[in-house]
């Protein structure tokens, strides 16, 4: 005779479910509830490492591409230290040999750091800016022009200082660029002046306020660095205006002779990167400020028209003081009499 | 320079980031213009950082210095101190969400709805500018927190612009984009969005319109599911979401105590903090006064706002259940259902089709059978006819009720019937009723129920159906002297004022009396002036009404004796034959007079108007006949019939009913019900509470009740003196205590 336990759970297997009516019938003891849907699938971890080779050349390709990564880091001393790597690492590549990664690669990630707290790690990045190939520079002149600016209005004062360095370098690499791109000369001119405290010719009638502030801020409260300051910004200033209104005579291409064409250099093969860029096919409309003036008469022509006596009335005032500022601004007022010369003004 | 070049302190902090936002902010909203350059500075780096993330949205440049973040977060701040120079500054922020929300880090992406909504906040932008560079996004963004965000400060937006008074042009558009965005693309998710905020908005009565409804209507008809589920819930629930969450806003649960706190203020120290508060509170108290004592807003339900119902179910019917095309599962299926016939029901909408829909689910074995029957209950009304219900109910019969069903089946099964004939008497035949009285000897309880309760019902709408010894006395009675009409398809009641019949009678009996004190003879006719001299006393007292029924003290008249009418289950209650006889003899008189009592009943309402006098007395009679049939007898009928409202929809758990009866309770259910009562019962007397309740109010104890109370070690010294007494003190002091007590007290009485 079985236990009455036994008995129990023998009969447990085939007692049956009561149904109720109106009732779903209970899920049976095996169901799989299949109802979700996989919006994702996340694998646990990726390895890297894997994908390295011992290869001493591809190792150093990777050390590079590491260091390039290591621009984000949050330790300002790491991101010096990797910005040292990657400016041995340039220099002493060898001009033939192309760099581990393209500059159109590795400029985006340089260019956060012109924003950088650290001025350590500024100083760095400029030696960087210096040793890269300088052919590269001017179809990325666009950009770099974008941060220069955010540098030069950047609430550090630190910063806006450093801005100039970088946009001596970008003047010098790339004189053509820098100057014309889309809202180059416009923009970056407002920007000098907002700097130097120069009022520009508002265009609507806003009434100045507080003027008189703004000829405190040249005349310097603290006399040392802001007058260093503004004077460095003069000659930064300086070098720009000539770039952008000095005419240069370039080499031309040496062609055959004896073929007689009348307008041969519009048919030669462009000389910069995207050089439609001015017909603005593809991109967003842009406004009057960030048109692309290629023309050096169409810099001069606004120049004169919205800059050239804001320039002019800061620059004497500038004059009388003396000193490295006066000095600054002399050299100022030969490049703008220089780019201004064969202006033909309608008057 | 960054902040105040004038300032001493921000000077040595010169190059401080830190100093920026919060402390410029505060000095640019004293006096803007002298600020002017500063906000200057920021603003260009705004710009020129804003410029950066135009070309490269992926990557805000947000060193650890300043951020694009804190830059906008202080200009929407200050904005409107400087509207020339921030012209653009809204645009901009509309362009870049617009253009780049999907790109951007998801902090500044709220950073910048935030601003937006502060712009609004300080009137720098309005309304439709704001709702309109929002709700784009809210359809669109793939992103969570920033759809709850913007579906947030999108209802906020709305409810404060119709805060003080409603918005009409804002609700309009609104109202238009959310119906386009439904009806555009049908078969699209982002309708649950519309649903949603319509939802939302209907929950705190900020819409009550038919285009709210229209826009919900929109939703049960579209091709998504999400959609749809909203669109029906809606309109099954969101009127009494409504009224929910209307009734939490009354109930006071943080009512102030003004008493408690007057007597506070008389004790405690008095100072300037305390009067105000008290103040405040004084405030408040009259201002929820003034509240109660407003007119509750008269708010329409969604179901009776509805533009051609009877479109509606018909489209919600073919689309959604009729066809094999439908993607809906079962549950949403029975919803929709569930709606239809609440439509059909409430609006007496004629679907025939609707009915022959049901046959095939009414099986036992369907799932949620109980809410396909409470559905067709629901669906059925006076106005359907007999016939499309008929084969129903037959079906209903053959499934369900039978002796081989298990008891529980067929006791939903006549629940359901019962339910259905109780709208529509017509649709039962006599054979299927006979059989279905039966039941009533049923051995389980609940089938018992429901098949009496079928059969009472049917003493009351038919009895004719009825086997003879079913009928009961009253029934039996009425039919034998023709004073019960057989119901005919379609025949309507004729509508009368509640109580009208009791005033009649009342205004009979009072001009008997009056006539018999004036020594008239009480049957004769009225003179002409009686009437209208009556009728005037009724005007003059139209002001002194309240007073009048004050008078009688909330005092109901009872009749001592009310009639005790039973529902008797018993066959052998015959009314006996000679009286049959008797009453046989002149049916034809008995109707004609039966005519005339209905016009009597009307007389009074179609030949002149009532006073306001006879108002209250009507209101009074019509509460003194409630209170009577409150009576043992009488309230077991009423309670019955008075249980549900029309407009309520019908439940399974209805028809379920009683044969969840004998179900087992679970261990906790059985727990609770022991516990039950006990825990918040009060032991104590009436007196002990009466006290507490006094404390409570903060009032004061009595003289006895302190010195019962005083600290012994306080009474001690007079006590020990007391023993200390010669025998002449103590006879000095009784005789003393004597006296007063013969004068009444020190003071003395006399």
């Amino acid at each position: 005779m079985a236990s009455s336990k036994k008995k129990k759970e023998k009969k447990k297997d085939f007692q049956k479910a009561k149904l109720k009516v109106g009732k779903t019938a209970a899920k049976a003891d095996n169901f799989t509830d299949t109802s979700f849907r996989a919006k994702a699938i996340v694998l646990g971890k990726q390895s890297i490492s894997a994908q390295r080779s011992a290869d001493t050349s591809t190792d150093q390709a990777a050390r590079f591409a590491h260091h390039v990564s290591l621009l984000r880091h949050r330790s300002d001393t790491q991101r010096q230290e990797s910005l040292a790597y990657l400016t041995t690492a340039i220099a002493t590549t060898p001009p033939t040999t192309p760099l581990p990664e393209p500059v159109a690669t590795l400029l985006p990630k340089l260019q956060p750091l012109l924003l950088d707290g650290t001025p350590a790690v500024r100083r760095q990045l400029l030696k960087l800016l210096h040793v890269l190939p300088a052919a590269e520079i001017p179809a990325h002149a666009e950009q770099l022009l974008l941060y220069a600016r955010a540098a030069m209005t950047h609430l550090s004062a630190d910063i806006r200082l450093f801005s100039m360095d970088v946009l001596d370098w970008l003047v010098a690499a790339a004189p053509d660029d820098a100057v014309a791109a889309a809202g180059a000369w416009v923009k970056t001119l407002r920007c000098f002046l907002g700097l130097l405290g120069w009022q520009a010719q508002a265009p609507a009638g806003a009434a100045p306020v507080g003027g008189w502030s703004v000829a405190a801020k040249t005349a310097g409260s603290r006399p040392g660095s802001e007058a260093k300051a503004n004077a460095k910004y003069a000659t930064s200033l300086a070098a720009f205006v000539r770039a952008g209104l000095v005419a240069v005579t370039r080499p031309r291409l040496e062609r055959p002779q004896g073929v007689p064409l009348l307008w041969a250099p519009q048919y030669d093969l462009p000389r910069r990167a995207n050089a439609f860029a001015h017909l603005n096919l593809f991109g967003p409309p842009r406004d009057e400020d960030n048109e692309i003036l290629e023309d050096r008469e169409d810099r001069q022509r606004i120049f004169a028209l919205q800059f050239e006596g804001a320039v002019r009335a800061g620059m004497e005032s500038m004059k009388r003081e003396g000193g490295e500022l006066g000095r600054a601004a002399a050299a100022l007022r030969r490049a703008v009499e220089d780019g201004m010369t064969d202006y033909e003004r309608d008057e | 320079m960054l902040i105040c070049e004038n300032c001493a302190i921000c000077l040595t902090l010169e190059d401080n980031a830190d100093r920026r936002s919060p402390n410029l902010q505060h000095k640019i909203n004293r006096d803007p213009p002298s600020y002017a350059e500063d906000f200057k500075a920021q603003y260009q780096q705004y710009d020129s950082f804003r410029q950066l993330v135009m070309q490269a949205p992926a990557s805000a440049p947000s060193d650890n210095i300043v951020s694009l973040r804190d830059l906008i977060d202080f200009i929407s701040h200050v904005a409107n101190n400087y509207p020339a120079l921030t012209a653009d500054f809204p645009q901009q922020l509309i362009d870049l969400l617009a253009q780049h929300h999907e790109a951007l880090e998801h902090e500044l992406r709220e950073k910048v709805v935030g601003a937006l909504v502060i712009l609004r906040k300080k009137d720098v932008i309005d309304s439709p500018t704001l709702l309109n560079a929002l709700f784009p996004l809210l359809t669109a963004t793939s992103s969570k927190s920033l759809r709850s965000l913007l579906y947030q400060k999108i209802l906020s937006d709305i409810r404060t612009s119709n805060s003080k008074a409603t918005n009409h042009k804002l609700n309009r558009t609104l109202q238009t984009v959310l119906y386009n965005l439904l009806s555009s693309d049908r078969s699209s998710p982002k309708g649950i969005w519309a649903v949603r905020i319509t939802r939302e908005l209907w929950r705190r009565q900020v819409w009550t319109d038919a285009k709210a409804v229209e826009i919900m209507k929109e939703a049960a008809l579209s091709d998504s599911i999400k959609v749809i589920a909203g669109g029906v819930n809606f309109f099954l629930g969101g009127d009494k979401e409504r009224e929910d969450l209307a009734e939490a806003d009354s109930s006071d649960d943080d009512a102030i105590d003004m008493r408690a706190m007057k007597h506070q203020y008389g004790i405690n120290k008095k100072n300037n903090k305390a009067q105000k508060q008290l103040r405040h509170a004084a405030l408040m108290v009259k201002k929820k006064e003034r509240k109660k004592g407003k007119p509750h807003p008269l708010n329409f339900s969604a179901l009776h706002l509805l533009h051609d119902p009877q479109g509606f179910a018909e489209s919600l019917f073919q689309k959604h259940l009729q066809g094999n095309k439908s993607k809906l599962g079962l549950e949403q299926k029975l919803q929709v259902l569930q709606l239809v016939s609440r439509l059909v029901g409430l609006h007496k909408l004629t679907i025939i089709t609707l009915y022959s829909y049901f046959l095939k689910f009414l099986t036992p074995k369907q799932a949620s059978v109980t809410s396909f029957l409470a559905s067709l209950a629901q669906s059925t009304h006076d106005l359907v006819p007999p016939d499309a219900i008929e084969p129903v109910v037959q079906k209903i019969a053959n499934e369900f009720v039978s002796e081989a069903a298990a008891g529980q089946v067929a006791a939903a099964g006549l629940n359901a019937i019962r339910e259905i004939c109780t709208r529509q008497p017509l649709a039962m035949s006599d054979t299927l009723l006979q059989d279905l009285v039966m039941y009533r000897k049923s051995k389980d309880k609940s089938v018992m129920m429901a098949a009496k309760g079928l059969l009472s019902l049917y003493r009351d709408v038919g009895p004719d159906l009825l086997k003879k010894r079913d009928r009961g006395k009253e029934a039996a009675m009425q039919l034998r002297t023709g004073e019960r009409e057989k119901a005919r398809f379609g025949e309507q009641q004729v509508g009368t004022i509640e109580g009208l019949e009791l005033l009649e009678a009342w205004k009979e009996q009072e001009r008997r009396r009056k006539r018999e004190e004036a020594g008239l003879d009480p049957d004769a006719p009225d003179r002409e002036g009686e009437k209208e001299e009556e009728e005037e006393e009724g005007w003059k007292n139209w002001d002194a009404q309240e007073d009048d029924s004050d008078d009688s003290g909330g005092w109901i008249n009872v009749e001592s004796d009310g009639e005790d009418i039973n529902i008797s289950d018993s066959e052998d209650e015959k009314p006996s034959a000679k009286k049959q006889k008797k009453e046989d003899e002149k049916p034809a008189a008995k109707t004609t007079e039966e005519a005339k009592t209905i016009d009597e009943l009307n007389r009074l309402a179609t030949t002149r108007i009532l006073t306001p006098a006879d108002l209250t007395k009507l209101n009074e009679l019509r509460q003194s006949a409630a209170v009577e049939a409150l009576l043992p007898g009488e309230r077991r009928r009423k309670a019955i019939e008075q249980k549900r409202h029309a407009d309520d929809g019908l439940t399974a758990a209805d028809l379920e009913g009683v044969s969840n009866l004998g179900a087992k309770m679970t261990k906790e259910e059985r727990v609770a019900l022991s516990k039950g009562d006990r825990e918040n019962e009060d032991h104590r007397g009436g007196t002990a509470k009466r006290k507490e309740r006094k404390e409570a109010a903060g009032k004061s104890t009595t003289n006895k009740d302190k010195a019962r109370k005083k600290n012994m070690m306080m009474t001690i010294g007079k006590a020990r003196g007391k023993q200390k007494r010669s025998l002449r003190d103590i006879g000095r002091t009784l005789k003393g205590h004597v006296d007063r007590q013969k004068r009444g007290g020190r003071r003395g009485n006399n």
